[in-house]
């Protein structure tokens, strides 16, 4: 696809649902609505907030509370959304929480919108925070419905799923047939790519050398630092705590049942009935959060961690997540 | 409980009255509350003053005077559940600033005299250093929204929420570019009692701290350590720091030295 035609591509989208996409405000890039092809930045590092934000949201009400009559669902209409201008890892990210949410018992709520939703990727070059590729999520194969892959003057693009399909059939005069160069160009822009990560993370046996040296020394010179504020949660795209709470009406009769995200550092997280906190200390919780990431999910065989660089660029106290689990390499 | 109503009183200490203030203006509000409530004495839309036996004691303002004192403990007597509300009852307010200086230096610059006319009692205290507290509300103001849902659960018999996460949580929710990260900034966002929703980031200024550390948690010494290395100098972090939190165990440590 032309670059020239985007403008045409970015209106056929519109007509099957609100597009969100990567937005500049100020130094910083929000996913936002967009209504013209113009706001779209697509040359972008990343977002604070991930993508999560549309499936689970920071903040929603899901059940009516009748006192002393029970409860009601709140049920969303499903509303289309094309999220515009996903990067691999962000792509990858969802995967995983698909992994948790989608899996027995699946949650509704989320069911309803990630169900319609429409994925569309978009190639990137790393910067200083970046380690995907490190994490082996450099690269979407799949959980996207198309992929742009930036060569120059056009988008080569990628079909991932069968509705990917036939939203590009319908966009036979603004898609043309790819060429010999561009798939040579594709090969090579990808290997250029390949080779300008500079943050790198020896994630073999990670899960276990992480787990192994919890007495390591780094992680009370890093918490030391941490000022539990949370940000690193808040930010990263496979963080999927959230904690739950009711709120009454004055006139007493009538309520709702909150969720909203949760991190691991607040000291509730870990507080359980009768008192007792299994993670009584920042020492413990930032270890916590180091042995989650560097895990495994089961479900989807992805790395907990998608090497996105939210949580290191983002951090106040200016903990680097790679800088952090080299140091337990014995590296730094 | 008389009726259906909760009997209550509300109790001013050494304060502005700032968050007695912020109840009363909530006027399309106070219609429905008042139907939940038998209010026994209110500082500052009354000045009817009983000792009578409350369900729910609220209490504005420190422990500054030999009068605060003596009241407190009668209120305290008094009442089934106290709940202190505002930055001053529940940390002292900024009059603690001053904790470590001289009572008669003080009385001396400001009112010229060394007698101690109103029985000050040489430093502001917050109401749990003096009497059992059953739960507190920060801010300074408090938020109306969350005195509502305190109220709300203390007339249900719920235990009210504690807020233990920093005004980080409401900045990264609403996707507030990070002053400390993108501009340097003294923010004390960190170690901030949430609940704010993070309006001062929102419209660019760094948090001051007015809701008070994140009670037991806040890492000062990461927060001071933090902002050195952007370049502010320990004196400058240290006024920001004792300015509504100066009684705050590792603030009050910074400020001995």
């Amino acid at each position: 696809m032309l670059k020239e035609n985007f403008k045409d591509f970015f209106e056929t989208l519109k007509k099957l649902g609100e597009v969100h996409a990567p937005v500049r405000r100020g130094r910083l890039f929000s996913f936002t609505k967009v209504d013209s092809p113009g706001e779209v930045a697509l040359n972008y590092n990343r977002t604070m907030l991930p993508p999560k934000k549309y499936f689970v949201k920071p903040f929603e009400e899901v059940l009516k509370i009748k006192v002393g009559k029970g409860y009601e669902l709140i049920v969303e209409e499903p509303k289309s959304l094309v999220l515009l201008g996903l990067h691999a890892c962000d792509i990858n990210a969802l995967r995983v929480l698909d992994s948790v949410y989608l899996d027995e018992p699946q949650d509704d709520y989320y069911q309803v919108r990630r169900a319609a939703a429409i994925v569309i990727g978009v190639s990137c070059e790393p910067d200083e925070y970046c380690f995907c590729k490190s994490m082996g999520t450099d690269y979407a194969w799949t959980g996207f419905d198309l992929f742009l892959h930036e060569l120059g003057t056009s988008y080569l693009v990628r079909v991932g799923s069968s509705r990917g399909e036939s939203i590009i059939e319908s966009m036979s005069n603004i898609i043309g047939e790819p060429t010999k160069e561009d798939f040579i160009k594709l090969r090579d822009l990808e290997l250029k790519r390949s080779r300008m990560f500079k943050k790198i993370l020896n994630t073999s046996l990670l899960p276990d050398i992480v787990d192994s040296l919890h007495e390591s020394e780094v992680w009370v010179v890093f918490s030391d630092k941490c000022v539990s504020c949370g940000s690193c949660n808040l930010v990263c795209p496979t963080c999927r705590c959230y904690d739950v709470t009711e709120k009454v009406e004055l006139n007493l009769q009538e309520g709702v049942r909150v969720r909203r995200w949760d991190s691991c550092f607040i000291r509730s997280h870990a507080l359980v009935a009768g008192g007792l906190n299994f993670r009584p200390t920042r020492l413990d919780r930032f270890r916590h959060r180091y042995n989650c990431k560097s895990s495994i999910d089961p479900r989807t065989n992805l790395p907990f961690c998608v090497g996105c660089g939210r949580c290191s660029a983002f951090c106040p106290a200016g903990i680097d997540h790679v800088n952090v689990l080299n140091a337990i390499w014995g590296l730094a | 409980m008389t009726g259906n109503k909760i009997k209550v009183g509300f109790y001013s200490l050494t304060g502005c009255a700032g968050d007695f203030l912020n109840i009363l203006n909530m006027e399309d509000k106070l219609l429905e509350v008042f139907k939940l409530l038998d209010v026994v004495e209110f500082a500052l839309a009354s000045s009817k003053v009983v000792h009578e036996k409350v369900d729910v004691a609220f209490i504005e303002g420190s422990v500054t005077t030999q009068k605060d004192l003596e009241v407190l403990k009668k209120i305290r007597e008094n009442c089934n559940v106290l709940v202190a509300l505002g930055n001053c009852a529940v940390w002292g307010g900024v009059q603690a600033e001053l904790t470590g200086l001289d009572a008669k230096d003080l009385m001396k610059s400001v009112y010229n005299t060394t007698e101690n006319y109103y029985s000050f009692l040489g430093e502001h205290k917050a109401v749990s250093e003096v009497v059992k507290v059953d739960y507190e509300l920060p801010g300074c103001p408090i938020e109306v929204e969350e005195f509502l849902e305190l109220l709300i659960d203390v007339i249900r018999g719920v235990i009210p929420e504690f807020k233990d996460y920093p005004v980080c949580v409401e900045c990264k929710i609403r996707e507030i570019p990070c002053l400390i990260v993108e501009r340097g900034e003294a923010c004390l966002g960190p170690i901030t009692v949430g609940g704010c929703k993070a309006r001062c980031p929102y419209y660019n200024a760094p948090c001051i701290g007015c809701r008070g550390p994140v009670k037991e948690e806040a890492n000062v010494a990461g927060e001071l350590s933090m902002l050195l290395e952007k370049g502010w100098k320990k004196q400058e972090v240290i006024n920001r720091l004792r300015l509504f939190a100066a009684r705050y165990k590792d603030i009050a440590k910074l400020l001995e030295r």
